[in-house]
Order: structure tokens, then sequence, then C-alpha cells
């Protein structure tokens, strides 16, 4: 298993005349290629906004949130100040479905705010993750207009409490290249009802019952 | 003039690649110079053990398919992120092979995985060859447009 992974400098002041204080946000993927995308493209697009820290489980986010039971020799220093977890949403042994409901179950005045990302656009799954007060989801892969509102789930309120969101119209992303093979033999097609994609895959491992 | 020509050459082959690509490229900068040829490494090492373990899966008595399909997922995932959309089908009609417990169709669809995955890592060991040409006639790296 991989160590977190520190992405900046560290919180603090910026030179000059105006401060500029980074926001820390905790990075959680058990896909390092996806880790490695969601730290660069948050730096990129982020500005100097954010400090990353990454790590590949929800374990490992609890470690460094303090959150874990277990009695280990980390000191103070491994639990970080974290402003904002971003978490993959299907993981193994703790989804991030689990990793939000263990945030949010701690009795802080004010709860870190955890966003969720997910490859795949299912209602149920966006309403499971709202009901537990997730701050935002977002569809995989990340773009740049996902890191704005990144920093907007630090000061805003909860997923529970917003209209619903828009899900991402995958089609109309973007345009494909042509050495694209047949779509039709692999990419499903799911009806849409007053723009919601509605799900036909089963549910996954991921997914846990309906709470 | 050679130079102009590997970076010609460099335009036309990149225009071929999936899309994504050129986003990835758009991520790298002076503060991540390694970024998109990191970014490869990662996508083919974990393709790589994620293969290695359909493959051992796909060989069990008893075959997992809740198993095959979760690593089936971590593929589509990360295929996905980098941009190598051919991957991506095949893993989508991999998973659906796993919902109904088709064996014989998820083998057909391990070694269809395994040949775009081949195709991704020799389009992308190419062009890493051209960006080091390029490099070491002094020339710079075209970076393409988004749109």
């Amino acid at each position: 298993m991989e160590e977190a992974e520190g992405g900046g400098e560290g919180e603090g002041e910026g030179e000059g005349e105006g401060e500029v204080v980074e926001l820390r946000v905790l990075v959680v993927d058990d896909s390092p290629v996806d880790r490695r995308m969601v730290e660069g493209l948050i730096k990129r697009s982020g500005k100097g906004m954010f400090q990353v820290i990454a790590v590949d489980s929800g374990k490992k986010a609890m470690e460094v949130l303090g959150l874990n039971n277990a009695k280990t020799d980390s000191t103070a220093a491994d639990e970080q100040k974290i402003d904002v977890i971003l978490t993959d949403y299907c993981m193994p042994e703790m989804s991030g479905f689990d990793l939000l409901k263990a945030v949010r179950e701690q009795s802080s005045p004010k709860p870190i705010p955890v966003v969720i990302m997910s490859s795949e656009n299912e209602p149920q799954r966006i309403d499971r993750c709202r009901a537990v007060g997730a701050a935002d989801f977002f569809l995989k892969p990340l773009q740049s207009t996902d890191v704005q509102r990144l920093r907007d789930s630090v000061t805003s309120t909860p997923l529970a409490l917003k209209t619903p969101l828009a899900p991402k119209n995958a089609p109309s992303k973007r345009k494909m290249p042509m050495d694209r093979m047949a779509e039709k033999s692999g990419t499903e097609r799911r009806p849409r009802l007053a723009g919601v994609a509605v799900a036909w895959l089963p549910l996954r491992s991921c997914d846990t019952p309906a709470v | 003039m050679e130079v102009s020509r590997l970076q010609r050459r460099y335009i036309d082959f990149i225009s071929a690649l999936f899309h994504e690509f050129t986003e990835l490229q758009h991520l790298q900068d002076e503060s991540n110079p390694d970024f998109v040829s990191e970014v490869a490494s990662l996508f083919f090492e974990d393709s790589e053990r994620l293969l290695n373990e359909l493959s051992r899966t796909l060989d069990q008595q008893t075959v997992d398919f809740k198993k095959i399909d979760a690593h089936v997922h971590q593929l589509k995932g990360s295929s996905a992120s980098i941009g190598a959309q051919r991957v991506k089908n095949v893993c989508l009609t991999f998973r659906s092979c796993c919902d109904e417990n088709n064996l014989e169709g998820c083998l057909g669809c391990l070694q269809q995985v395994k040949q775009e995955c081949y195709l991704v890592k020799n389009k992308l060991d190419a062009l890493f060859r051209l960006e080091q040409q390029i490099l070491a006639t002094g020339g710079v790296v075209p970076i393409m447009s988004k749109d």
C-alpha cells in the first residue's frame, strides 16, 4: 500500500500583499492512475488554491483524519488538518460511501465536506450520498470546472440541501477522434427521463443496500 | 528542417490519438514536466496487474464473477481517465458478461482488452519516442489545442 503523498508546500500565507490560504484536499482513490490524474488536474486548474494529499484507501484516509479506532503509534502529526475530502465511491474494503458516513458521524460543529466522485452516473448512488450529506458528486473523469466546484464545496451547504444536480450528459462532453472503435459494440445506451440517466446496471458490490 | 518534419509527424500522430490524450497534455507544465509519461506508466503498470489478476481469476475452477467485475471496473476507470476509449468500451462489454456469468464471453473480452491495451501502449511508446527525437534535435514538442 502506498503512503500518503503530500503535494504542496504547505498551508500558509502567501507572499506579497494578499494572503493566499491553500485548501488542503484529501484525495482518496484506490486507482493510482486516477489519483495522479485528479492530483494533476487540481494543481493545474486550482492555480495554487489547493494542497493535495492523496491516499489509496478509505482506511488510510481515516488515519490521516485521525478517525481510526485502532490504537496505533501514530502521532498528532499524522492527523493532518483537511479542508475537504474528495473520494472515489467504489473502493475495496471501505468504500467512499462508508468514508462519507464515518466523517458525517463525527460530532464536530463543522464537519469536513466530503465530495464523492464516481465513473458511474447512477441516480440511486447520488441520492444515497445526498441523503448522508455529501457536499457534491462529481462524475469521472473530472474536468477543470469540477475544481472550482471543489472549492465551493468548502463553503457551501451539503448536497442534501441543494437542488438536484443535473447529471453530466456524457455524449455532449467532447467529440471523440475517429480511431474509436464501434461504440455500439460496447457502450451501453441508457434511456433518459427528463435529463436524468436511468441506470440499467445492477447494484455493484460497492453499492450497499438502501439506507 | 528535421525538427519541423518531426513536429509535423507528431501533430499528425497525436491528432489520430484519443482526444482525451490532449487533455492529459494540457495538465503537463513546467511544474509537472513528466506528467503525461508518468500517468501513462501508471496506467501500463496498473493494467498489467489487473490483466494478470483477471487471467488468474478466470482460470479458477469456480469463477468468481464479482471479483472479475471489480477488476474490470478498475480497468474501465483508469482507461477512461487517460482517454483509452477502446479499452473502456471492451470493459463495458466485459462487465455485461460478468453480470450474465458468461465465462466464454469473459474469456473473449479478456483477449480483446489485452489486445487493446497492447495497442495503446504501442501508440504511446511511439509518441514518446517522437517527443524524444524532437527534443534531441532542439525542437519544442507541439501542444495540441483542446478544441
